[in-house]
C-alpha cells in the first residue's frame, strides 16, 4: 500500500489543485504541488530501498479482455523503475519549487492550472515508470502527451506556443500510433503485455514477429524522445515555460522513450534488426541535433537540441546492448539537463521573459554568480569533464561504442566534441564578454535553492556508477584510454568555444560569414522541418486542395447541382401543369361560381315586405308540394 | 257539398285574398288589414275543422288567434303610425331597412 502512495500523491495534488485551485489561490496551489511531489519522492525513496533488495510487484486490477488471457494491471518496483521513480520525483520536486519563483509574476492569472498540469505530468510519468505492463505504460504515455500539450501551450496567448503545443501533440500522436500497434503486436506475439512474461519469452517467440513488435514500440519511443524523423516538435516545444522544458527534458516525457526501451531491454536484445535500427536512429539524431545546437542562438533551443543529441547517445548505448550505460546516462542527464534549463530560466526570468537569444545578453557572470556557477557546472557535466556526473555515463557510452565498432565510437566522439563546444558557446556568450543588456540581477532564493541542489547532483551523481552497476548486476569497466579520450574530447570542445567566444582569437562573425551555408543547413536541421512543412504538410494541403477541386467541387457538387436542377425542372413542370391548369382553375372556378351566385341571389334580398311574403308563399308552396308528393 | 266544405272554401278564399293583399298592396294600413283577413280566414278554417272532427281544440286555437291578432293590430298600428310620423311615408315599398 505504501508503494501506491508514490502514485497517489501527485494525482491527489492534481485533483485538489485542479478542482479547488481557484478557491485556494495560486501560491497555496504551488505549495500543495511541491508538497505532494516531495512526499512522493520520500515514498519512492522508501520503495526503492525496499525494491532494490527484492523487486516488489503490486497487483492493481485484473482487466479481462479475452477469456484465456486476463490482462493484469499492476505496478512493478524493481531496481530500474524504483531508481528512476526516485530520480523523477526528486528532480520534479526541485523543478516545482523553482517554478514558484519563475511563475510568481503570473500569480493571480489562474496559475494554479499550471501546477495542476505539473502534478498530472508527474503522475503520468510515474505511471510510465512504475507500470508492470505495456497497457498501463500506455496510459501514462498518453497522459504525458496530454500534459505536455497543455504545458507547452501554457502561454496560450502566444501563437508560437499554441502552434508548438499542437505540433508536439500531433508529432507524438504519430509515434503513439506506432506504439499502440507495437502493443497489439506484442500481445499477438507474446500473448501478454506484462514485462515479466515478455522478458521470459523474448527468445522463444517468432523472431520476425518480435522484430516487428520491437520496431513498432521503438516508433513510439522515437516520437516521445524527439528522435529523427519525429524530432521537430522538441525544439519548438521551448515556447512553454522554462520549468516545463526542464521537466520535459530531464526526467519526464522525452526520457520516457529511452526508459521504455531500457525497460523492455531483454525483448529488444532478442531482435538484432531492432537494435540496428535503434543504433542508426540514435546516431543520426545525436549527430544532427548536436550540429543543429551549434548554430542556434535561442537560449533554450540549444539546450533542447542538446537533449535530443544526448537521448540519441542513450539510444546508441541501448542499441549496443548496454542497458547500464543507457539508463545511467538517462539519470545523470536528468540532473545536469534540469540544472541547465533552470539556469537558462533564471536568465530569462531576470529579463522578465523578454530575452530569448543568447546574443541579446552578455557579461552576466558578475550580476548572476549563482546562475553562472549553475550553468557552468551543468555545462561541464554535459560536456563530460571529470569528475562531473556526465563524465561517468558518457565515458561508459563511449567505451561501449568503441568496443562495438570504430565508426560508432568516432561518431560518439564527434558528438561529444560538439556537445562541449555548443554548450560552452552558450555559456560564454551569455555570461562572459561585455554586458549587452542591463537590469540583470540574481534570482530569488526559491529559484536558487533547486539550482544548488541539482548542482550537487550534477557534481556527485556520477560516483554512483559502481553502486548502480552492482544493482544492475554488472561490472563497471572504466577504460583508461577512453577516459583520456573523453577528457581530451571535452577539453577540445571547450577550448574551441573558449578561443572563439572568450579570447576571440577567431572572430565568430568571420567564421559565420565563411560557414554560412553550413550554418544554415545545421540551423534548419538539415532542412527536415522545412521538408515536413513543404512536402508533407504542403503536399497534404495540395492533395486536399486537388481532391477538393476534383472530388468536392466537380463530383459531389456536380451531382448535387444536377439533382437540384432536375428538381427545379420537375417542380416548374408541376407548377405549370398541376398548379396553374388544375388547382388554380378549380379554386378560381369555385370562387367565380360563388361570386356569381352570390350576386344573383343578392337580388332576392330587396328589403320589400311584399317580396318577402311572396317568397314565403312560393317557399310554402314548394315545401308543401314536396310533402304532398312524398306523402302519397 | 257539405256545409263544412263550403266553410273551408270560404276560409281558403279569405286567406288567399289576405295573402294576395299583403303581396300586392303597398299601403301599410292595407297590409295590416290584409293580415287580419288571413288570420280570420285561418280562424274560420279552425272552427270548420273543429266541427268536422267534433272537438273543441280548434275553437280554443281560434280564440288564441283572436287574442294574438288583437294585440298584433295594437302593436302593428302603433308601429305604422310611428313609422309614418318619423319617416313621413306610408308605402311599404319605401321601407327597405331589412335589406341592410
Amino acid at each position: 500500500m505504501e508503494f501506491l502512495l508514490v502514485l497517489i500523491f501527485p494525482v491527489v495534488a492534481f485533483l485538489v489543485v485542479g478542482l479547488l485551485g481557484r478557491r485556494l489561490g495560486d501560491f497555496p496551489s504551488a505549495i500543495i504541488t511541491v508538497l505532494a511531489s516531495s512526499l512522493s519522492f520520500l515514498f519512492s525513496l522508501y520503495a526503492a530501498l525496499q525494491a532494490i533488495k527484492n523487486p516488489v510487484h503490486v497487483p492493481l486490477y485484473t482487466f479481462i479482455l479475452l477469456q484465456s488471457k486476463p490482462l493484469e494491471l499492476g505496478l512493478l518496483f524493481d531496481t530500474l523503475s524504483s531508481v528512476v521513480a526516485t530520480l523523477v520525483t526528486f528532480v520534479a520536486t526541485f523543478i516545482f519549487l523553482y517554478s514558484i519563483g519563475y511563475m510568481r509574476n503570473l500569480f493571480g492569472q489562474w496559475t494554479y492550472k499550471f501546477y495542476a498540469y505539473l502534478s498530472f505530468f508527474l503522475f503520468s510519468m510515474l505511471l510510465i515508470v512504475l507500470s508492470d505492463n505495456l497497457l498501463l505504460l500506455f496510459f501514462g504515455w498518453e497522459g504525458v502527451g496530454l500534459a505536455s500539450y497543455l504545458l507547452i501551450g501554457y502561454f496560450h496567448e502566444q501563437r508560437k506556443a499554441t502552434n508548438a503545443a499542437l505540433e508536439a501533440f500531433v508529432m507524438n500522436r504519430v509515434g503513439d500510433w506506432l506504439f499502440l500497434l507495437g502493443i497489439l503486436m506484442s500481445f499477438i506475439t507474446f500473448g501478454s503485455i506484462r514485462y515479466q512474461e515478455m522478458w521470459e519469452k523474448a527468445h522463444l517467440v517468432d523472431p520476425l514477429m518480435l522484430s516487428w513488435a520491437c520496431l513498432l514500440l521503438f516508433g513510439g519511443a522515437v516520437g516521445k524522445s524527439g528522435q529523427v524523423p519525429l524530432h521537430t516538435w522538441l525544439p519548438n516545444a521551448m515556447a512553454g515555460p522554462t520549468p516545463v522544458s526542464a521537466l520535459l527534458h530531464s526526467s519526464t516525457m522525452v526520457a520516457a522513450g529511452v526508459y521504455m526501451v531500457a525497460r523492455l531491454h531483454p525483448v529488444f536484445e532478442a531482435s538484432d534488426t531492432a537494435l540496428k535500427v535503434i543504433v542508426v536512429v540514435g546516431s543520426v539524431t545525436a549527430l544532427m541535433a548536436a550540429l543543429a545546437a551549434t548554430s542556434h542562438t535561442d537560449i533554450k533551443k540549444i539546450i533542447a537540441f542538446s537533449t535530443m543529441s544526448q537521448l540519441g547517445l542513450m539510444f546508441i548505448a541501448l542499441g549496443l546492448k548496454d542497458k547500464l550505460a543507457g539508463s545511467f546516462h538517462l539519470m545523470t542527464h536528468a540532473f545536469f539537463k534540469a540544472l541547465l534549463f533552470l539556469a537558462a530560466g533564471s536568465v530569462i526570468h531576470t529579463f522578465h521573459h523578454k530575452v530569448h537569444d543568447i546574443y541579446e545578453v552578455g557579461g552576466l557572470r558578475s550580476k548572476m554568480p549563482v546562475t553562472y556557477l549553475s550553468f557552468m557546472v551543468g555545462a561541464l557535466a554535459l560536456a563530460g569533464v571529470f569528475p562531473f556526473a556526465g563524465f561517468w555515463s558518457k565515458e561508459l557510452i563511449l567505451g561501449r561504442a568503441y568496443e562495438a565498432s570504430f565508426g560508432i565510437g568516432v561518431l560518439v566522439s564527434v558528438v561529444s566534441v560538439l556537445t562541449a563546444y555548443y554548450i560552452f558557446r552558450e555559456g560564454f556568450v551569455m555570461f562572459h564578454g561585455e554586458e549587452r543588456k542591463g537590469g540583470a540581477h540574481e534570482s530569488e532564493g526559491v529559484m536558487i535553492l533547486p539550482m544548488a541542489v541539482l548542482m550537487l547532483g550534477s557534481v556527485f551523481a556520477g560516483f554512483g556508477v559502481w553502486w548502480y552497476g552492482s544493482l544492475m548486476g554488472k561490472e563497471v569497466h572504466i577504460h583508461g584510454d577512453t577516459v583520456v579520450l573523453s577528457l581530451v574530447i571535452a577539453l577540445v570542445g571547450i577550448g574551441v568555444a573558449y578561443s572563439v567566444y572568450v579570447k576571440r582569437w577567431l572572430s565568430a562573425e568571420e567564421l559565420y560569414r565563411v560557414l554560412r551555408p553550413l550554418h544554415t543547413t545545421f540551423r534548419e536541421q538539415f532542412f527536415t522541418e522545412r521538408f515536413y512543412h513543404k512536402t508533407l504538410a504542403g503536399g497534404y494541403m495540395r492533395i486536399s486542395k486537388g481532391l477538393h477541386t476534383v472530388w468536392e467541387r466537380v463530383l459531389i457538387d456536380g451531382f448535387i447541382n444536377l439533382l437540384a436542377l432536375l428538381y427545379v425542372k420537375l417542380v416548374r413542370f408541376l407548377w405549370m401543369k398541376l398548379d396553374i391548369m388544375v388547382v388554380d382553375l378549380l379554386v378560381n372556378g369555385v370562387a367565380r361560381f360563388t361570386f356569381k351566385t352570390g350576386r344573383t341571389v343578392r337580388n332576392f334580398q330587396t328589403g320589400l315586405l311584399n317580396h318577402y311574403v311572396a317568397f314565403l308563399l312560393a317557399g310554402m308552396v314548394f315545401i308543401f308540394g314536396i310533402i304532398i308528393k312524398f306523402m302519397r | 257539398m257539405t256545409i263544412e266544405k263550403a266553410y273551408m272554401l270560404i276560409s281558403i278564399f279569405l286567406f288567399l285574398s289576405g295573402l294576395l293583399g299583403v303581396i300586392i298592396r303597398k299601403n301599410l294600413i292595407t297590409l295590416l288589414v290584409s293580415t287580419e283577413l288571413m288570420l280570420n280566414g285561418v280562424n274560420l278554417g279552425f272552427v270548420a275543422m273543429d266541427r268536422m272532427v267534433g272537438g273543441v281544440e280548434g275553437q280554443v286555437f281560434s280564440l288564441f288567434v283572436l287574442a294574438v291578432a288583437a294585440s298584433e293590430v295594437a302593436v302593428g298600428l302603433g308601429l305604422v303610425v310611428s313609422i309614418f310620423r318619423l319617416k313621413g311615408y306610408e308605402g311599404s315599398s319605401e321601407i327597405t331597412h331589412l335589406r341592410d
